[in-house]
């Protein structure tokens, strides 16, 4: 059990895909206006993280070496099609506003990352954990990130109104590059103040 | 056994029938959760379609299947697989809204032009789907871009107008429309299918022009 919520604490905290391993950026830095979306996002990526690790662990045994990439984009790929497709049918709303950004999930290299170091070497069930770990630290990114951009540029939060109608929505935040500040600001903040690790 | 196993993963073999074989299951996988979804997927698209004509008349759209019987009024020419849509309200024709697409940047842009019943004025324009850049060309769908278009003359006499596109800070004149700063093609793409389709539309109905 507690080497379950190590791996996770690893996967989501320690060795965060988005601050310490600068992974998974295009799409923190596209979704983000909207904690909606943020959320959605995260949880389609820990889907297809938990998911894909677990089958790519499953068959490492017989996945020939030299076509593991392959293999790896043909699982990944399968879930994000599936998370996409599911979204269309029950939450088209969402759907629509996410736009191209579900399917190039495909191409976060969070998921790639993970199956490489970690779901090629260990069982299914720990690659799982991993898995969710680095979902989970993915969306905390997101999530804060959206946090700011969504209040300070629409004035609401989840699309409900915080700071009402005396405010004017600063539109920096809603557009790209905000994005980029936020996120150089908070891994600024984490891998500065906030870490005492000795190198 | 056991060694003839590893032996055959040892061939230039496995390879190639592991991924065909990976490659069928997924691919079933996914098939099975296409045809499971695809009638949703569909009847939501319908529905948003509906929703989307009910909205460009300004009718209400609380319940769409309702609204949508009592205000429009579905007409195809079978001869060219073409539907348009004629909205009436307590017999008074209101206008006709026709489905319009063409190429953007990066793919198709399909959208919605609701026009006054002579066809002169555009009443309103709608973005039904579209790949642009997100953020750039993907402004289209932006209410003051698509806004533009409202009450802007499109026929005049025997001419089909094509709108010119200017800078977002400049203003406008009546046949100008003004582009998105960074997404110069998806502007143009969106002017060129309003012309290339109205063209085309009035040929299809027989419109008389120059």
């Amino acid at each position: 059990m507690n080497k379950k919520k190590e791996i996770f604490m690893i996967s989501a905290f320690t060795e965060n895909s988005v601050w310490r391993q600068i992974l998974g950026i295009c799409s923190a830095l596209a979704v983000t206006n909207l904690m909606q979306n943020s959320l959605v996002m995260g949880l389609g990526v820990i889907f297809t993280l938990a998911l894909s690790g677990f089958t790519i662990s499953l068959l490492r045994k017989y996945i020939p070496r030299r076509i593991r990439m392959m293999v790896q984009t043909l699982i990944i790929a399968s879930y994000v099609i599936i998370v996409d497709l599911i979204l269309k049918a029950y939450f088209p709303e969402i759907s629509k506003s996410l736009g191209p950004y579900v399917a190039l999930i495909i191409t976060n290299c969070i998921i790639m990352g993970r199956a490489e170091a970690f779901a090629g070497k260990n069982k299914p069930f720990d690659s799982m954990i991993d898995g969710i770990g680095a979902g989970f630290g993915y969306m905390l990114v997101l999530l804060i990130i959206a946090f700011v951009r969504e209040l300070f540029g629409f004035g609401t939060l989840f699309g409900y109104e915080i700071l009402g109608d005396w405010w004017t929505g600063w539109s920096i935040m809603i557009m790209a590059p905000s994005a980029f500040f936020m996120l150089a600001i908070l891994i600024w903040i984490i891998e500065g103040p906030l870490t005492t690790r000795k190198k | 056994m056991g060694t003839s196993r590893t032996d055959f993963k040892d061939t230039r073999f496995y390879p190639v029938i592991f991924m065909i074989l990976i490659t069928v299951v997924f691919i079933g996988v996914l098939a099975t959760f296409y045809y499971a979804t695809e009638e949703k997927v569909r009847g939501y698209q319908e529905e948003n379609l509906k929703q989307m004509i009910l909205k460009l008349f300004d009718f209400p759209s609380d319940n769409i299947r309702e609204d949508y019987q009592k205000y429009i009024i579905e007409i195809t020419l079978d001869e060219y697989d073409y539907s348009f849509y004629r909205a009436v309200q307590d017999s008074v024709n209101l206008g006709i809204c026709f489905p319009i697409s063409g190429s953007g940047l990066w793919g198709t842009i399909t959208a919605l032009l609701a026009v006054t019943p002579d066809m002169n004025e555009i009443i309103a324009l709608e973005i039904v789907s579209q790949n642009e850049t997100p953020g750039l060309g993907g402004r289209i769908t932006e209410n003051w871009f698509k806004e533009q278009f409202r009450n802007k003359q499109i026929i005049i006499g025997k001419n089909i107008i094509k709108f010119e596109l200017i800078p977002e800070e400049e203003k406008q004149k009546d046949n100008e429309v003004k582009q998105i700063t960074g997404a110069s093609q998806s502007s143009k793409a969106v002017v060129s299918i309003l012309y290339n389709e109205m063209r085309k539309i009035a040929s299809l109905i027989g419109f008389d022009y120059e």
